[in-house]
Parts: structure tokens; C-alpha cells; sequence
């Protein structure tokens, strides 16, 4: 093994979480010697399926969004896949591992979280409380929208005032506004989505041409991915980034990180010395490598621990006039917050986003049609294709210490520890399901829906991966302290969602690119800038 | 395997409509010949085995091709239960090879190009 020049940061993952925290460092403290290691690699426009004729039966290979799948169908992918034992979950874990980590294929609807999921020990007596505010973490926020670059339109009042949004709302389309049509038969709450997607050029990227499969990755760059938005920057700014590289285990002595041994493409292995080393791996990876070095692993702690995904349901309604079918980004439209809020009347704590969202391609609307074959399957789909509205409900998880991510007795061909996920939907997690579904489907009918299905949990949804190494006071309830410490390890940093103690009922790329700013200037302003 | 076979599932599975085409008439039971030949196919396995199992259910190759539509759906819904997992790759497979097919997108009202480079125009 060769022994490296010691650096003063060592990053492992290049994700949103890495990204952002290395673009902010490396400004705030320039003098620093930054070095993130990426298990995967670049992905260029000529890499992504959207503009070949085969695009839509990409999802089912290399692009598929589950990393067990891609490992399953055998293609080549550019995704640097390790397996996930997910038997024990009826929620599936969803990523991408490459630079831009799973903001390569994710579908960039960008809300924040409310000042509420912030406390809701204090609120509700549920989960913990996290060890900052909404309006601690609001400049972050702020600043993180500008760097990604943020369509929307100001003035929610389901949130605390926004400065203007970068850029104006990405288009309503006839399926948005058909839902809107139902919300407003309540007077219930909408607004369209913050979307981290280009409505007009932005930061030198083109503008949305509304494609429609954000999940193939975007050729034109419009939406933002932590490879267009912060890494160009940060390259820039003198941060090395060594692609391929998978990190094997963060080296601590005497209680202190001392760096990281990773392995390159070609089975080298090197040690990086380090004063400070951070990882951001997503909620699956981290956990992964902090347990497979021997930090923190005390049963009586919290690593692994209090997994948290947003359980995720579908009502999908049928209209008879013509919609947009797969036209424009598939996950943002409009969203509703109406029910976000703890109202005890309806049977439980936390709440419920609902999100209009666009459809599928042709191909993936046939393949989850029941029955697949035969006359009534073409029936089926040309009732549904370009008539259809999907309302998904997203409902907040809360932590549970037995929903958690366990390292198995196998090594892997990446030369980690396998991993494993054990979750078990909560009874209250289902009532919001329950609740939203019953929402979204009132929803559907007042716009004029003739028919209505339901999917009750959708299980290829398990895009966040939150908890895991959650923040805290308290060294025996948390793996870190609120600036990303660990409480076992001073100088290892932990930036990315794993950090959340609580997750709110709303997509959490805002947040993770927020708290990764945030961690980036706790340690600038200890390092001073040289 | 036999070509009238191979249609006969492949049309009995994909019989198209008014407007769709027949999943032969949209190339897939040539492709599926494609799949089956080569020893690259993912599931190729899985694949004959689910159309052995028709044919075998059937009482061969030719009297399942011969036989009218409801005894034909019948056979296949029997291999579907007994063989869940492969059938459905192979249904997925067809799916994919009928729904990307030019003659289907038409007749779905849909456009033969990708997404990329023109994109859609969306109302505001």
C-alpha cells in the first residue's frame, strides 16, 4: 500500500452532500488541500439513453434506479453499484453512485423542510428534536438555491418567506393544472414546486425543454446535478476529485481520524493521511463505511439506526380529455401542504405532502399494468396513456432504533462489508398513507377523474436515505453533534443525509445541500482561511 | 422453436386492436428469435423454459399455434401461475420490444423520435 502527502481534507463521496460541502470549503478556506474520493465516475451527455430510440427499456438495465437491479440486469453502467441486501424492507433503496451521486437520475423536485420538522419532539412529543432551526439553517438554504439553481415561484405561505426564486416555475402543463382544478374545488392548499430545474438558462446550463425522463439523467444539463452545479466550481476552486476510488476504511488512532485507505480502479490500494476526514455517502453508504472501520459501533448507539425513507403511495386518476402524458420533468408540477401539519383529529401525529407529478413513458405505464397482457392490458393503456393524472403522497417517517442499515458477513467486490436494510413500515406511517390516499383521491374526482386507482405503498421509491448517523447533543442518542461531528471521532465529519434526525414529509436534497453548506462553514470558521 | 409458435405467443400476449398492431405484426416475435438465438440474452434461459412450458401444457408446439385464442389464453395464464418470476421477464421483454416498436408509438398517438434533442412543447 503507498503511502500518500497527507491533505488537510478528505471527502469520501461526491455526491450533493460532498459537492456542496467541497465547493463551500474550498471558497471559504482556500489554502486548505481538499481531496474527495468517488467511488464512481464522470457521465457525460453521450452517456444518458434519452437520446436513443431504445431510451425507454434503459430503466430496466443501466439505468434502472435501483442499484440491485443494475447489478441484476448485467449491462454496463457507469454507476458504481455494490449490492443491498433489501429482503427485509418492503421499501426498496434508490441511488446512483457516480459524481453527482443519486442527483444524476433523481427527479430535482426541491422543497425545503418546514420550521415544524425541526422540532417535533418538542411539538409533538415524536422523534427528536434537531439541534438547530429552520432559520438556523434558512441562509444555507438560501444560498444553496442559488447554487443549484431553483424554479419556482415565491410567496408559499405553507413556508416562512423565500427570497424570489431563481427562476421562474417550470410549466403547470394540462395535467397540473387539472389538479390544481381539484385542490382549489377544497380551497386546499397548492403552489408549484421548487424544482432544481432550469426554466430558463441558468449559471451557462440550457433551459428545461421538457423531455420528460428526468430519471435517464438530463443530456442538455438543464436539471441541476451535483456534477453541473457545484463540482465545476469546485474544480476550480483547487479541489482534486479521484474518481473511481472506493474508500475501505477511515483510519483512527488515538481517537482522531488520521485519513482514509481507498482502492483505485486497478486494485492499488493508498492511504491518504488527512486532518479532517468527511464522508457523504448517502444514508446506506456511510453507515457502511463508519461501521465497516470500527467507529462507533457500540450496539448501545445509534449508527445504522433509525433508517428513514419518505414511504411513498400513488392514486392516479383518469380523465377523458387528452393530458400530457409523459411530457415535461416527471416529478415536479405542483405539490399541496394542506395537510403537512399535525392535526390530531385525524388520527395521528406529522402529516402528508401530495405532488402532482407528470407520467412515464409509454413502456413503464404497460409494464405495471395488472393484467400486462392480452386485449384488456391494451385497453388499460390507452384509457390511461395521455389521460391520466398521478398524485404521489409522501408521508414523514419518523426514526425507529430497529429500522436500520447492518453490515452482513460478506465481503463485497468493492472490498467492504455487505449491507444490509431492515425497515418495517410503522403503523402510524400507514394511517398517513391511509390518510393521503383518501385525500388525493377526492382530489382526483373533483377535477373530473371517471376513475381512480390506487397504490397502496410503492415500493421503488426508497430514494432517501435518512438517519442513519443522526445529529444530536447527546453522544449516547447520536452518532454526531450539530455540526456534523462525530462524537467517537472530533475530526470525522459526517455530510449528508444520514445526519437527519427527523425527515419531515418532503424530498430532502434541499436540506442535504443546505446542511452540507452549513457543516462546510462550521469548519472553515475553525481552521480560519490560513 | 417453431416461427408459427413463437407468433402464437407473441399474439396471444400482444393481440394488438383496432389501432395497435399485433405484437408480430410490430417485429417482436422477430425479435424474440433474436433474444432466443443468442447465448448473450440475459434470462434466455428463463425465456424457454416459460415457452417450453407452454408448448408442453398445450400438447406441443403446433396445437397450441392451431388452437383458438380462449385456449390459447388458457394455457398461458396456467404457465404464468406455475412459473411466476419467468414469465414475467419474458413478458417484460416483449412489452419492451412491442412499446419502443415505431408501428405501436404511432398508433399510440405518440411520437417515434426520443426525448432528446427536441423535447415537448408544454402549456403554462
Amino acid at each position: 500500500m503507498s503511502k500518500l502527502a497527507p491533505v488537510d481534507v478528505a471527502v469520501v463521496g461526491a455526491g450533493l452532500g460532498g459537492a456542496a460541502f467541497c465547493k463551500r470549503l474550498s471558497e471559504r478556506a482556500p489554502h486548505l488541500r481538499i481531496v474527495c474520493l468517488e467511488r464512481g465516475d464522470w457521465l457525460g451527455p453521450q452517456n444518458m439513453p434519452a437520446h436513443r430510440k431504445d431510451w425507454q427499456s434503459a430503466i430496466l438495465g443501466a439505468w434502472a434506479a435501483s442499484p440491485n437491479a443494475r447489478l441484476i440486469a448485467g449491462e454496463p453502467s457507469l454507476s458504481a453499484d455494490y449490492p443491498i441486501d433489501d429482503s427485509d424492507s418492503p421499501i426498496k433503496p434508490l441511488m446512483w453512485n457516480g459524481v453527482g451521486g443519486s442527483t444524476i437520475n433523481w427527479a430535482a423536485h426541491f422543497p425545503r423542510l418546514h420550521p415544524s420538522d425541526f422540532k417535533t419532539k418538542t411539538l409533538d412529543g415524536l422523534g427528536d428534536d434537531w439541534p438547530f432551526t429552520y432559520f438556523d439553517l434558512e441562509p444555507y438554504y438560501d444560498r444553496n438555491d442559488v447554487e443549484m439553481g431553483v424554479a419556482g415561484l415565491a410567496g408559499d405561505p405553507a413556508y416562512p418567506p423565500k427570497p424570489p426564486r431563481p427562476m421562474p416555475p417550470l410549466p403547470l402543463g394540462r395535467a397540473g393544472a387539472t389538479a390544481a382544478r381539484g385542490f382549489d374545488s377544497f380551497g386546499w392548499h397548492w403552489w408549484p414546486v421548487d424544482a432544481a430545474i432550469n426554466s430558463v438558462v441558468y449559471d451557462g446550463r440550457a433551459a428545461c425543454n421538457n423531455c420528460g425522463p428526468c430519471l435517464l439523467g438530463c443530456p442538455p444539463r438543464a436539471k441541476s446535478s451535483a456534477d453541473v452545479t457545484h463540482w465545476p466550481k469546485a474544480l476550480r476552486a483547487g479541489v482534486e476529485l479521484r474518481t473511481n476510488c472506493v474508500t475501505q476504511q477511515i483510519v483512527v488512532q488515538g481517537g482522531r481520524a488520521v485519513g482514509v485507505i481507498y482502492r483505485d480502479a486497478e486494485g492499488r490500494e493508498y492511504e491518504q493521511p488527512a486532518s479532517f476526514v468527511v464522508v457523504a455517502c448517502n444514508g446506506i453508504g456511510t453507515a457502511r463505511l463508519l461501521m465497516a472501520s470500527h467507529i462507533a459501533t457500540d450496539p448501545a448507539l445509534p449508527l445504522g439506526r433509525n433508517l428513514m425513507f419518505h414511504p411513498c403511495a400513488y392514486a392516479r386518476g383518469m380523465f377523458k380529455e387528452e393530458l400530457d402524458g409523459p411530457r415535461g420533468p416527471v416529478g415536479c408540477s405542483i405539490y399541496s401542504h394542506e395537510f403537512y401539519e399535525t392535526d390530531l383529529s385525524r388520527g395521528f401525529a406529522r402529516g402528508v405532502q401530495l405532488q402532482a407529478t407528470r407520467e412515464n413513458a409509454l413502456l413503464l405505464q404497460a409494464l405495471r399494468l395488472e393484467p400486462r397482457w392480452g386485449r384488456e392490458a391494451h385497453r388499460l393503456l390507452r384509457e390511461e396513456f395521455r389521460h391520466s393524472v398521478p398524485m404521489l403522497v409522501m408521508v414523514e417517517d419518523l426514526p425507529e432504533a430497529h429500522n436500520r442499515v447492518a453490515l452482513t458477513d460478506e465481503i463485497e467486490s468493492d472490498g467492504l462489508p455487505g449491507v444490509k436494510i431492515e425497515y418495517t413500515l410503522s403503523e402510524d406511517s400507514r394511517k398517513r398513507l391511509d390518510f393521503g390516499l383518501d385525500r388525493a383521491e377526492e382530489v382526483l374526482r373533483a377535477a373530473g377523474a371517471h376513475r381512480v386507482v390506487r397504490v397502496p405503498l410503492a415500493p421503488l421509491t426508497g430514494w432517501h436515505l435518512l438517519g442513519t448517523a443522526r445529529m444530536g447533543d447527546d453522544p449516547k442518542t447520536s452518532v454526531t453533534d450539530a455540526r456534523g461531528r462525530c462524537h467517537a471521532v472530533p475530526n470525522l465529519i459526517v455530510a449528508d443525509g444520514s445526519l437527519f434526525p427527523t425527515v419531515g414529509a418532503v424530498n430532502p436534497g434541499s436540506t442535504i445541500g443546505a446542511l452540507a453548506l452549513k457543516i462546510a462553514d462550521d469548519l472553515a470558521g475553525e481552521v480560519g482561511r490560513g | 422453436m417453431k416461427p408459427e409458435f413463437l407468433s402464437a405467443v407473441v399474439d396471444t400476449l400482444l393481440p394488438g386492436d383496432d389501432a395497435l398492431p399485433t405484437g408480430t405484426n410490430a417485429g417482436v416475435t422477430a425479435k424474440l428469435v433474436e433474444h432466443l438465438s443468442s447465448t448473450a440474452t440475459r434470462d434466455r434461459d428463463a425465456y424457454l423454459a416459460v415457452l417450453h412450458a407452454i408448448a408442453e401444457k398445450a400438447g406441443g408446439e403446433d396445437v397450441f399455434a392451431l388452437a383458438d385464442e380462449a385456449t390459447r389464453i388458457a394455457v398461458i395464464e396456467t404457465v404464468e401461475k406455475e412459473m411466476a418470476g419467468a414469465f414475467r421477464s419474458l413478458t417484460s421483454l416483449l412489452l419492451a420490444d412491442y412499446y419502443e416498436a415505431d408501428s405501436v408509438l404511432i398508433a399510440m398517438g405518440w411520437r417515434v423520435e426520443p426525448p432528446q434533442p427536441q423535447g415537448h412543447s408544454l402549456p403554462s
